[in-house]
């Protein structure tokens, strides 16, 4: 079993009258990918900010290597996250980020470092504030893979990035994951984009969490299958039907089932279609559904 | 079962250590990464400044001018100060930027004030060495040879090169501080904080004139501060620069990134 590096136990954050985390409990492991999924402003950006210390949480305990992160330079230090709308010192360039980063990571490696920003192509000397989205979003994924933390985490690192861009963060990160394992935390909403690099998944919607599953286990969870609408409908009759479409004669319907031996080869003899359901499509389905759960408890208050 | 990773022992060696100058200069590193901030722009002020100044002097030469009066005018000018203004904001930035930057990169909030702090300490140790020998310079060149005054004014070249120093070390010191502690307030309470210390600061500001008018002690604070001279007075800027600088090390012990 490998060891916990983060823990949370009904953590809260409230502004105000919002609460933005609601009392949610997960555990991080070492030397694991994690994928923090949910629509904008579901709460991804504040788990991290209470992750790192930067926010004080209102309720509820958090763990950080051992500690509660806020203040302890010995967690600190083993944590690299920059935000996706991070500030910079007035009049920074990325050489100054680039310069001051082994300053504050011990494993920061700077050949990689310059190696990313060739891949990336970012203009080092351009002024912060007059980069691109994109390019905004490199500086981040930069640090985040040349600083090599222990425990590192990517607010919605492909804002912006060009798809030779996202392939290039894809691929290093997986060499680099390969050669020097550590704990990652991956924030996005565009799912279908990092499905394949998700070793396990936190959903997370209105400051809930929803799903805390490994990845593999969500990716074969649900079946799509497809065909003649009426051979289509008659074998999902008794399901938990997701999704539903239909051209002509032809319907797609997606099930919240995994299909068993005897159920694929009987789907084969009607002429059915099975596919696997995109992680995407399954979250899209999950959120919605909480969604207008919760539409419905607000009114009723 | 699950285990925490940082084991006990390993917790108490980290412990052992807490003193960490190292995790304090990386800040100081951090703040003089880019130098034009705290150290280009003030000269390039001061600059811009001595050469205005410059030109007025030549242009009341070539206007006649009696060299005299002129220099007697120009003790007026408030050209010397002319970077505070741009360093009051260098203390908000230091905060509202720089310490959200220095979060993201692991550094605590006690770390980066106290590496801050000793920044401020080095600029306005640099400032006012400089100035305080500007104003020598000026005066044994007897106005940069044309009888212009930029530095010696003011308060300045009057009681010597210790004490043009010292008062510029303190306004130095204060001007920082002073940007960097309420930028923190609001780092801490946002709004509602900034709001609360602004009507604080109006209610005694307020209070104490109303005390001084009602008792009719108008004169015996005037004879007070007369009493304490200029350097009285910059002592106590000096001592609000410190007391501001220490309640910044609580405020933002607490203080939340935007």
């Amino acid at each position: 079993m490998t060891a916990t590096v983060a823990r949370a136990t009904g953590l809260t954050k409230r502004y105000g009258d919002f609460t933005a985390i609601d009392g949610v409990d997960f555990e991080l492991h070492e030397h694991r990918i994690y994928g923090l999924l949910g629509r904008n402003g579901a709460g991804k950006t504040t788990i991290m900010q209470l992750l790192t210390g930067q926010l004080f949480p209102n309720g509820g305990e958090i763990e950080v290597f051992g500690r509660t992160p806020a203040e302890h330079a010995d967690v600190l230090r083993r944590l690299c996250f920059i935000a996706e709308a991070q500030r910079y010192p007035e009049d920074f360039a990325p050489k100054h980020v680039f310069r001051a980063a082994p300053w504050f990571f011990e494993n920061w490696d700077q050949d990689f470092a310059e190696r990313l920003i060739a891949d990336f192509r970012l203009p080092v000397k351009r002024r912060i504030k007059k980069l691109s989205r994109g390019q905004l979003s490199a500086v981040g994924v930069i640090v985040g893979l040349a600083s090599r933390a222990p425990l590192t985490f990517f607010d919605e690192p492909y804002l912006g990035l060009d798809a030779v861009a996202r392939h290039i963060f894809y691929d290093r990160l997986l060499e680099d994951y390969a050669e020097h394992p550590r704990t990652i935390v991956l924030s996005t909403h565009l799912i279908d984009e990092v499905a394949n690099l998700l070793e396990h998944i936190i959903l997370i919607d209105q400051g809930r969490i929803l799903l805390d599953r490994d990845a593999e286990e969500v990716r074969g969870s649900a079946t799509t299958i497809a065909g003649a609408s009426a051979v289509v409908e008659q074998f999902v009759a008794d399901r938990l039907v997701i999704g539903r479409e239909r051209l002509g004669g032809l319907a797609s319907v997606t099930i919240d089932e995994r299909l068993d031996q005897a159920e694929r080869v009987r789907a084969a003899e009607l002429g059915l279609e099975l596919a696997p359901v995109s992680l995407q499509q399954l979250i899209v389905h999950l959120t919605g559904t909480d969604l207008a759960g919760t539409t419905e408890q607000e009114a009723a208050a | 079962m699950t285990a925490v990773a940082t084991a006990a022992a390993e917790r108490g060696a980290l412990v052992a250590d807490r003193v960490r100058p190292g995790e304090i200069w990386r800040i100081v590193r951090l703040l003089a990464v880019n130098p034009t901030v705290f150290f280009g722009v003030p000269w390039m002020i001061l600059g811009g400044a001595w050469v205005v100044t410059m030109l007025i002097a030549l242009i009341a030469h070539a206007a006649g001018a009696p060299v005299d009066e002129m220099q007697e005018g120009m003790r007026y000018s408030w050209a010397v100060l002319s970077p505070q203004w741009y360093l009051v904001v260098v203390g908000v930035q230091a905060v509202a930027y720089t310490l959200s930057f220095a979060l993201g990169f692991g550094s605590t909030r006690r770390d980066y004030w106290l590496g801050m702090s000793i920044m401020f300490l080095f600029v306005s140790t640099e400032m006012a060495v400089a100035i305080a020998t500007l104003v020598q310079i000026e005066q044994a060149t007897d106005g940069w040879w044309i009888g212009a005054g930029m530095f010696d004014a003011l308060w300045y070249g009057q009681s010597g090169w210790l004490f043009d120093f010292y008062t510029t070390f303190s306004l130095q010191l204060f001007v920082l501080f002073i940007g960097a502690a309420v930028t923190t307030v609001y780092m801490r309470w946002r709004m509602k904080g900034m709001m609360t210390l602004l009507f604080s600061v109006l209610a005694l500001v307020l209070a104490a004139v109303a005390a001084i008018t009602l008792t009719g002690s108008g004169p015996a604070v005037a004879s007070w501060f007369a009493a304490i001279g200029l350097g009285g007075l910059f002592g106590i800027v000096l001592v609000l620069a410190v007391v501001v600088g220490i309640a910044g090390y609580f405020v933002v012990r607490r203080a939340t990134p935007r």
